[in-house]
């Protein structure tokens, strides 16, 4: 501690800047890690307090998926001796359409029962001492103090909303107090009745769910599996905190990109620190030959600088932990409204809130990793000879050349990596991580060889300059090496992410092509993702007799479990989708699949869940519905993106008559041939508009609508992408930093025998692009292998889809310019500072 | 020749490095060919040094990744030489070092004298009027600094060339035709031999 405050510290107060680089690589690695998973915590528990502070003193709740069950089901869970109260709930998301106001969550409850299991507690006097006047009055409508107050809303105002009958008012009869349930939702709750809500939301006669209380002395297993025997296996009986756990499950490939990039932008901020350290052992080699001299032992000099590498870890992990905290904040919003885009789980962000085991995790990783990059220049100036280090014109070359025991190691991993090829899982990504690291551990070598093939281009470039350029990565491929690894890596990881956008672009228009021919799609929500809003069926009959309609297909969209986990049901006529819709069939004859699945005598499932699930044709697939456990044929399995935990094709019929469910998502419309499809649009509004919430959008908007959310997935992980450049960046900074500081005398020389400054900028600016194209063609390499990777995790794990590899060639050539500019820029400073450092005291270096 | 002797610390090296250009007076003035150094911008202040001086270190400063004869053609390039004029002139110099068979070797494969001997051939490469020495034999034992001094005389003999050796060794100084002594950055002696 002592030499840390006695050497270090003068030394960093001279190098402040350079002190920072080297705290930036830490600072980006720990912020992106702390930020990234901030955000997705913040999403998922902001989810988890929903349910929480909606479930009150329920300890259970019964469930059907997203399906809803009939009111019924209510007088049978009450008729069980073990249950004490039971209350049923509606619960619907909807916009406000208040700018900034964003979504407000609805509950619908009963307020003559409801009481016993959540409690309202209003700002003055308490409506609901008689719920009876609630009930009485449809309109009525207790809002949250927050929503109140944000909207200006009074006890008695009025508050207009959408509903499936049109924009109604209703009228605020209390306010709750900011605290317990009005705190759900991000504070943006309202409550209103049951009955009034199924009219609303167009639930017909159905039940979203039932909040149990328990009778004394019952506990909640001994209650639970009653519940199951009485209901039977299409419903879940769940306790509030499992039902939070669906979060994750539904989040889980967003979750391991996020985890990928964080290790990605750890291990860039690793070579960053061990670049600075190199720089700090090849600037104190004297000091350190001092220490040596006065009786220091290796282990001591060793020991010093792991000490101040752990320093940099603590100061770096802390900022960063501040930055990713406050990353974590800005990007829950924007994380938020894509989960519920693209899942639908509805929540809002309350915003960031510091978890202790992120923070410690995120301490001690980011400490790992300053030690993990400063252990070898540690070691190394452990190994400085204090004779040569003290002798003037005595030239130690501590960032010697690689080795060969390093290849055959590196070697050894890309065998074993292909053996992985073949394995499932662990062992598959294990794969991945060895062919990575195995690049890594060869990376000086593989520089120096492209070094070595370059130097006749820059040569021919500029003989002296290009020469000389090419020779100091040659002489010391250890120093560029952290750079070009971490260019590599941030590359790679922007090649895969790339050749991902583009497979899922060409996947998606032509699937969109070949199976998206509806002209219109009429729906009661503002987006086709939203479930809501549902039409009663009767609106397909009622837009199958406007004129200029050909066909109308209903759509009834929902998520269900399969084996636990869930799946997208899609039902619709197939007898329709057999006629219009060309089927893209993976297995089975669409000639024979078709006609049984029409005939409801199965289901077809998509290729992702075929995939995820381990289900192939002849397979049976077993579904739990309100009516009971039903085994179901799978006749074929499609290609089809509707969903990323995967899809299933019913047919109405036969979903109607297993879930009890008459509601509709939307309806797919087909125009005769001629029709004009802005009439229709406005006889469709004409009719059904006046008492209807609709909107109906033309296919194109349709399309639109889909890239745009596949823009926004990938709009973030470009994000991540950025920040990987950034940190590469610095990394060429420092190295050509350090290598400034090791070629000093050299480029003293060059100016002494009479190189003009320009001439000395320009070796520099040489160095830099050529470490930028030298990272640039192992990160387009590697780029390949982990788009590979990723496509495989897409297929294997995440969502099942099995996407084309194209690899980005547009993209790798665009990143040829803006490397070699970046790699320009950050040569820029360093090479200013290599023309202004005094000529004698350079010549007389070392 | 001229050799510039005193003790450390005497100044010998500052007086060495403003006579070529490497370093900045604070006060007073060089010239060199009627051309005050002090005041050149520094771009001119090279092209002087390239033109006009050579420098022999007391270190060589060879450049460690080139062989001999890229060190000795590295100024030459730096002028803006074809590449077959510099092949020919870099081997003419090392024929006159009496280094030709030595020419691809890296300076990690050559003895002390054998360095020196390319950092001499490098100082002439454009056979400048003025070689500056700064202690050239200190780094050397006395066989090989006595064939270094051999080289010096040889070439000032041949050449013409003004050669100022900045010096610790009686014996180097006593070798050349004038001895200026400095102490504590003023002339104390100047003696013609």
């Amino acid at each position: 501690m002592r030499m840390l405050a006695l050497l270090t510290w003068p030394y960093v107060r001279k190098h402040r800047l350079r002190s920072l680089l080297t705290l930036a690589g830490i600072v980006i690695g720990v912020a992106v890690f702390v930020g990234m998973h901030t955000a997705n915590r913040n999403v998922g528990s902001a989810f988890a307090r929903t349910v929480d502070r909606i479930a009150g003193k329920a300890q259970l709740q019964v469930s059907a998926g997203e399906t809803g069950f009939p009111e019924e089901t209510l007088e049978k869970v009450q008729s069980l001796r073990e249950v004490g109260a039971a209350a049923p709930v509606i619960e619907a998301v909807l916009n406000t359409g208040r700018e900034g106001q964003g979504n407000l969550l609805v509950l619908g409850v009963d307020m003559t029962g409801d009481r016993s299991l959540r409690e309202y507690d209003l700002e003055d006097e308490d409506v609901i001492d008689d719920p009876l006047i609630f009930l009485a009055q449809p309109d009525s409508m207790i809002v949250s103090k927050q929503f109140a107050g944000r909207n200006g809303i009074e006890r008695g105002g009025k508050l207009k909303l959408e509903t499936m009958e049109g924009e109604k008012e209703f009228t605020v009869r209390g306010i709750m107090k900011a605290e317990g349930l009005a705190q759900a939702f991000g504070g943006n709750l309202a409550v209103m009745d049951i009955y009034a809500a199924q009219l609303v939301f167009g639930r017909g006669r159905m039940f979203d769910r039932i909040d149990i209380g328990l009778a004394e002395g019952v506990s909640v297993e001994e209650c639970r599996k009653k519940l199951e025997a009485l209901l039977g296996p299409g419903f879940q009986v769940e306790t509030p905190s499992t039902r939070s756990g669906h979060f994750e499950a539904v989040s889980r490939a967003l979750g391991i990109t996020i985890n990928i990039t964080s290790l990605f932008a750890l291990l860039i901020g690793v070579f960053i620190i061990y670049n600075s350290f190199s720089i700090a052992i090849t600037e104190r080699r004297s000091e350190i030959g001092i220490l040596r001299a006065l009786g220091a032992s290796r282990g001591r000099v060793l020991g010093m600088f792991l000490g101040e590498s752990l320093a940099a870890g603590l100061v770096g992990s802390s900022i960063g932990i501040w930055l990713g905290l406050l990353l974590g904040g800005a990007m829950t919003p924007v994380l938020g409204t894509m989960v519920q885009e693209v899942y639908g789980a509805p929540q809002a962000g309350e915003g960031s809130e510091a978890q202790w085991w992120l923070i410690a995790a995120a301490l001690g990783i980011g400490m790992l990793a300053s030690v993990a990059g400063g252990i070898l220049p540690a070691r190394a100036a452990a190994r400085v000879d204090p004779v040569k280090a003290l002798q003037k014109g005595q030239f130690q070359v501590i960032a010697a050349g690689e080795n060969r025991m390093r290849r055959l190691v590196a070697f050894a991993m890309w065998a074993v990596a292909l053996a992985c090829l073949m394995g499932e899982g662990v062992t598959f990504y294990a794969g991945y991580l060895l062919m990575v690291t195995g690049v890594i551990l060869l990376t000086p070598a593989l520089a120096g060889w492209l070094a070595r093939a370059l130097r006749p281009a820059l040569r021919w470039l500029r003989p002296v300059e290009g020469a000389l350029a090419a020779d100091s990565l040659i002489q010391a491929p250890r120093r560029t090496s952290a750079t070009v690894a971490a260019l590599m890596l941030s590359l790679a990881l922007a090649v895969g992410f790339a050749g991902i956008t583009r497979a899922t672009y060409g996947s998606l228009l032509r699937w969109m092509n070949d199976t998206l021919n509806p002209d219109l799609f009429v729906w009661p929500t503002e987006s086709i993702t939203s479930r809501t809003f549902r039409f009663p069926a009767s609106v397909e009959k009622e837009l199958s007799e406007i004129e200029g309609i050909e066909e109308v297909q209903g759509v009834r969209n929902a998520r269900v479990l399969i084996g636990g986990l869930p799946a997208m049901a899609i039902s619709v006529s197939i007898e329709i989708s057999s006629r219009r819709v060309p089927v893209m069939a993976v297995e089975g004859d669409p000639k024979e699949m078709l006609p049984l699945a029409a005939a409801g005598k199965g289901v077809i499932i998509a290729d992702n869940l075929s995939r995820l699930r381990g289900l192939h044709k002849g397979d049976m697939l077993e579904l739990d519905t309100p009516s009971g456990r039903t085994r179901l044929p799978i006749l074929g399995v499609t290609v089809d993106y509707s969903d990323q935990q995967g899809a299933f094709l019913i047919d109405r019929s036969l979903y109607r008559k297993l879930w009890r469910d008459e509601t509709l998502n939307g309806c797919r419309v087909y125009l005769k041939p001629g029709a004009s499809e802005e009439k229709v649009k406005a006889e469709i509004v004409k009719r059904l508009g006046s008492h209807r919430r609709l909107f109906i959008f033309t296919n194109e908007a349709i399309r639109e609508y889909i890239l745009n959310i596949t823009n926004q997935w990938f709009g973030l992980t470009y994000v991540q992408v950025a920040v990987a450049l950034l940190v590469a960046v610095l990394g060429i900074v420092n190295t050509l930093t350090v290598s400034i500081t090791d070629r000093r005398r050299e480029l003293a020389i060059l100016q002494a025998v009479g190189g003009l400054r320009r001439q000395v900028r320009h070796t520099i600016w040489l160095e830099a692009a050529a470490i930028g194209f030298i990272g640039l063609v192992l990160g387009l390499a590697v780029g390949a292998v982990t788009l590979y990777y990723n496509l495989e995790m897409l297929k294997r794990d995440a969502i099942g889809l099995l996407l084309p590899f194209e690899y980005p060639y547009g993209f790798a050539a665009a990143l040829l310019p803006v490397i070699l500019l970046v790699s320009f820029v950050a040569a820029l400073w360093p090479g200013e500072a290599a023309v202004r450092a005094s000529l004698v005291e350079s010549l007389e270096y070392e | 020749m001229v050799a510039i002797v005193g003790p450390s610390g005497s100044g010998k090296s500052t007086l060495l490095n403003l006579i070529g250009g490497l370093d900045r007076p604070s006060e007073g003035e060089i010239t060199l060919d009627g051309e005050k150094l002090g005041n050149l911008p520094d771009d001119q202040l090279t092209r002087v040094r390239r033109d006009k001086i050579g420098f022999i270190f007391q270190f060589f400063n060879l450049l460690a990744s080139l062989s001999a004869a890229e060190n000795v053609a590295l100024p030459l390039h730096l002028r803006g030489w074809s590449r077959g004029k510099v092949r020919d002139r870099a081997e003419e110099l090392l024929e006159l070092v009496g280094l030709s068979q030595r020419a691809e070797h890296l300076p990690e494969e050559l003895s002390g004298g054998e360095r020196q001997r390319v950092a001499i051939a490098r100082a002439l490469s454009v056979y400048p009027p003025v070689l500056l020495a700064d202690e050239p034999t200190g780094n050397l034992d006395s066989v090989n600094g006595a064939g270094i001094l051999a080289l010096l005389h040889d070439l000032h003999q041949r050449l013409g060339t003004t050669i100022l050796i900045v010096t610790h060794d009686v014996t180097v100084a006593e070798g050349c035709q004038r001895i200026v002594t400095l102490r504590d950055g003023s002339i104390i002696e100047d003696r013609r031999l």
